[in-house]
This record gives C-alpha cells, structure tokens and sequence, in this order.
C-alpha cells in the first residue's frame, strides 16, 4: 500500500477500513456515499467477508450491532437523512459499548435537502441524535490522505473505549480525488476477548443489553459511561494549528473547508496580515481547552463553516471572556470560495482596526 | 430414577417472573431443552428483542444481546455475518414476539427471510402487545377486544391481521416455516419438534427457519390460564392454523 494512488475520499476510506481488519460492511444506497459500499462490494465478496446489501438503514446499523457484538469489526456508511434513521440503535450501540464505525459524507438537509455538500449535521453528530446521556466520537478529516488515516484511528479509538465512533466526511471530501499514500495501519489491535459474545464456551454465559429496569443499575451504568467519556476527552482530543502563533486573527474551521480556510491565511500572510487556523479534528470531543488556550492572547476568531454556525457554538463556549467570534457561513452548495471568505475577512479587519504589518 | 432435570441451558436459581399462566416460560424451557439435545450452548448467540420476550436472557444460559425494538433479525444476520467472517462456526437465534417479528420489525425479517439468511427465529403469538398492557398487535385477531380496539377489531376501522407463518414460507430463502401451540402435551411435543427441527435446518447450513408459537397471555386475555389455552385450542387456532407451510429439506 505504499506507491502513489488518486482515490476519492470514499474510497479511501474503504481501502483503510480493509487495512484496518473490518470484516463486515453494512450498507444501504445514498449519494454522495454510494462508493464505499460499491468498492466493498466485491472486495469483501473475494475474500468472503460479510457484507450485506442491507433492507434499509436501520437494518444496516442493526446488522452492525449483532456483528460488532461478537468482535468483529464491522463499517456502516450512509448520508445526512439517512443517518437520522440511525439514531436509534446509535444509541444502543452507546449503551451497549459495541465499537462500531459509521462514516457519514454528509449532503445538504435538514430533511432530504439535495445532495450538494455541506457541514450541516455537526449538531447531530457531536450532540447525539438518539436518545439518552450518550457521546459518540467525532472525527473530521480534511484530506483524502486523512480519510483513510482516521479511518484507522476511528476502528482504533471504537475498540479502546468500546463506543461508536463517527467519522464526519463532507460530501466534497468524499467525492474529491486526490494523490495519496496510503500508509498502513500505525494502530494496535484492542484485546476484546473480556466482553465478546462468542459462545459460553469455558466460561459464564454474558448478555449485552441497555434494558436495565434496576434503578441504580441503570445510574451507575449512566454513570460509568459518563466516566468513559471523560477520559476520551481527557485523551483523545485532536486538532491542527496552522501559522496561530504570531496570529492576530484566528480562523476556526473543520473539515475540507479547513483546507479552503488556509489559502485564507497565506493570502493574508503574504499582504502582511497575521491569520491563523485552528482545525479540531476531533469535533467530539472538541478542543475546548486548547482553543481556550489561544483566546487568551488572540481576540479576535472568524468561525467559517459549510452551515448556519453550528460549530460557532463550542468555538464561543471555548472563548475566554475578551476574546469575540465573527460568523461566515452559507448551508448549502458551491463550497465557499476563497474570494468569498476573503471579502467576509475584510469586513471583520476593518472592524476591528486589524493593521497590517 | 430422575425423569426430570432443568436443561442445562437454563440458568442456574432462574426465577419464573412471567405473569402467571403465560407460555414463554415453557417456550424458552423447549428452547433450551433443544439447545442441549443439539449441544448448541456453548456455541450460541441468541438475539432477544423488545417486549416480555427480552427476559429470554434473564433464563437461558447462553451468551444473549438485545436488540433494539424490531431488529431482531438484523442485528441477528450481522452476528451470523460477523461469525462467518471470522470463519467461526457459531448457532444464532432470535426469540421475539408478534408485535416484534411481525409489525414494528417486519422489513428486517421478510428481508433476512428471502436472502435467506442461515438464522433460526422464535416469534412468539400472543395476539396482542403483552409487555405495554394488551394494546392491538399485528396478529389481533378479528373482533379482538384489547385496549386500543375496546369494541373489536374490525376490518373498517383497524384492518387485517397478519400470518406470519404464511408469509414466511413464501420467501425463497426460506427453509422451514412452522406455526404450532403449547395448549396442550400433544401440541407442547409438537413445538419442541418443530423448533429442534429449524435449529437443525441452520445447522446443515439450509437457510432461514421460522417457527410461529401460538401462545397465551392471560393477564391480557382477562382469562385463567386455563381458559386462555382453551381460547388457543378453540378459536385462535382455528384462525391460525398449526402445520408446517414450507420444509425445504423434505425436497428431493
């Protein structure tokens, strides 16, 4: 897996979840996603693993609890709407601890919307659309290359905490092909065989449930999770800074349009404007204190964004008090240009006195 | 002589809190009893759904997942999937109930059904939604009175009820499709056969296998227990009848 290849993003993703040892693939049709479940198609059918061409979303999400359930490592893949009809045993699989990985390339909703791109379910995602006191990990890649790289790290972090990981690919990212390397997968393997549904063979029977009609079973069960989930944001928060060092300006921004967002920065950078970009990777859990971090000398932030601002809510909930947040945004279609985001910057310069050097 | 012992799939001080006079207490029994005959406990997953027929794993002694409301046969076919895969050899079976099987989850089993996926299913007949307090199931029968048909089903303002049995048989991927009854010795033997011979059609490899018991639920019925088999053996049978709709194995 070594030489030069020009590979979507959607199939990048398909190549690492192989690498990764994903044995089943559970899918239903929907652009701008359809590639994964094409490409595996009939590379899971060669080598005789378990892939299903599954009645419906929720059968596909399903048919990834019961295969999850017994170790296997199992990839779902949908879109936006369709995602939505996941949510349910999402948060089964939260209760449940099942390690399941679902790639969501997002398209334009709420409802069917259309498929043009856009960053619309960042809410849903790192919120949680199912019910109860739950959180999936979040990861955003922004290049073909990091497709595939957080593809490993999603069926990496799945198996250490036992819990879904979703990896959010916007639908340009998905369907943009560009030159990469696929490197092969850096992270260990998770020793499972403490809590998988094998066969009580030498052992007491186990059962997997979210079921717990015991009152403080079902607090302290709460309360574990919640335990769980303050060691991943202890551990596992991620993010890229990009020239915020000397910035008077910070960009924050995720995904593909973080890449956009960098031009942004080098096109100030060469009129002698200072901008930087801060990128989270992981948008849950999201770096809160790292970008806290920058506020404290940095006062001015430009949050940009493929939505109406969802993510501008935990860039502001990260702001030490000084520090201000501008919005540039649009939800849906042609991905914002750089001349776009550029005339939007200049009015928050001017603004804000910002001089140039 | 001992004539009797406790399956040893059954859990060990395993209390019956079933309502009284209900049959899931002695359809799991068969269960397990047929999960021992065939030495499956030890390579077993069976897939428990939503409703009174989740305490399944309060009772066997097999590894057991719940499966969210309806998804008994996904989440199934994708452990069948994943065990496949990993070239291990392993027995999956779900154990659901009407409202489960055959309303809120019909899509998940008429499709694991005619891809023919090589699971066993136990769907449980009571004609009505036990767990929540006897509201109006998919398989309510006509004129059926319940807590959300109180003057009676009927075809104007509520509509058919289905047979599942039937339906099932008619999937190409089907291999054996049973409908049978626990109001008497005759009919409990009966189950127990059907339901050791859809595990086998897994075992060999044939296909999906589907065995419908028709059982009581007294609390809900507002009957005795032993009124509520009499309903089973005069009425309820009649409408769905016992018999086996389609046995692959008997081709050839």
């Amino acid at each position: 897996m070594s030489e030069k290849q020009l590979l979507k993003g959607n199939i990048a993703i398909a190549k690492a979840a192989l690498e990764a040892g994903c044995k089943c693939y559970f899918g239903y049709p929907i652009t701008p996603q359809s590639e994964i479940g094409e490409f595996l198609s009939l590379e899971m059918q060669k080598l005789d693993l378990g892939y299903v061409c599954a009645e419906s979303e929720i059968g596909a999400i399903n048919m990834a609890l019961g295969a999850t359930a017994t170790g296997t490592k199992a990839l779902v893949s949908s879109s936006s709407c369709a995602i939505s009809l996941m949510q349910e045993a999402l948060s089964y699989a939260a209760s449940d601890e099942l390690p399941i990985v679902l790639v969501n390339v997002m398209r334009a909703g709420p409802g069917q919307g259309y498929i043009y791109p856009s960053q619309g379910d960042y809410n849903q995602a790192t919120v949680g659309g199912g019910n109860g006191d739950y959180h999936t990990i979040v990861l955003s890649p922004s290049s073909v290359e990091e497709c595939a790289l957080m593809t490993y790290r999603a069926f990496y972090l799945s198996q250490k905490y036992k819990n879904p990981v979703i990896l959010l690919v916007d639908g340009f990212l998905g369907q943009m092909a560009e030159g990469v390397e696929l490197v092969k997968n850096p992270y260990p393997e998770i020793d499972n065989s403490s809590w998988i549904l094998s066969g009580a063979n030498n052992r007491d029977s186990r059962k997997i449930h979210s079921l717990e009609p015991n009152q403080d079973k079902l607090n302290n069960h709460i309360r574990n999770l919640s335990a769980k989930y303050k060691e991943i944001e202890k551990n596992e928060v991620d993010y890229e800074k990009y020239l915020c060092d000397d910035a008077e300006i910070i960009i924050t921004a995720f995904g593909s349009l973080a890449r956009a967002a960098k031009e942004v920065c080098n096109h100030y950078r060469k009129k002698g404007v200072r901008i930087g970009l801060f990128r989270p990777k992981t948008l849950w859990p999201f770096p809160y204190q790292e970008l806290g971090e920058l506020s404290k000398k940095i006062k001015i932030f430009v949050d940009i964004e493929m939505n109406l601002g969802q993510m501008l809510k935990d860039v502001k909930l990260a702001l030490s008090s000084g520090a201000k947040v501008s919005f540039i945004g649009k939800p849906v279609g042609d991905w914002l240009k750089l001349e776009e985001m550029i005339q939007g910057i200049e009015n928050i310069i001017k603004e804000n006195q910002v001089a140039s050097l | 002589m001992q004539v009797y012992s406790v399956p040893k799939s059954i859990k060990k001080d395993s209390k019956f809190t079933f309502c009284s006079g209900c049959d899931h207490g002695l359809a799991i029994k068969l269960v397990a009893q047929v999960l021992d005959e065939l030495n499956l406990r030890e390579k077993t997953l069976a897939v428990a759904s939503s409703g009174c027929s989740v305490f399944l794993y309060n009772f066997l002694d097999v590894d057991c997942i719940e499966s969210p409301h309806g998804r008994a046969a996904a989440v199934a076919t994708g452990a069948k999937r994943a065990f496949r895969a990993q070239k291990q050899d392993r027995f999956v079976f779900t154990y659901q109930g009407d409202g489960d099987f055959a309303s809120i989850g019909l899509g998940e089993s008429i499709h694991s059904a005619l891809r023919g996926e090589n699971i066993s299913i136990i769907c449980i007949n009571n004609t009505n939604y036990g767990m929540t307090g006897g509201q109006m199931g998919p398989t309510s029968t006509m004129g059926q009175i319940t807590t959300t048909s109180p003057l009676g089903r009927n075809e104007y303002y509520h509509g058919y009820p289905i047979k599942a049995a039937e339906h099932i048989a008619l999937c190409d991927g089907t291999c054996f499709s049973a409908r049978c009854a626990l109001f008497d010795i005759k009919n409990i033997i009966n189950t127990k056969k059907q339901i050791k011979h859809a595990f086998e059609c897994q075992i060999k490899g044939l296909g999906f296998s589907f065995v419908e018991i028709l059982s009581s639920c007294p609390t809900n019925w507002r009957l005795s227990p032993k009124d509520a088999h009499k309903k089973i053996e005069n009425e309820i049978s009649k409408i769905y009848p016992i018999g086996i709709f389609k046995d692959k194995t008997n081709d050839n």
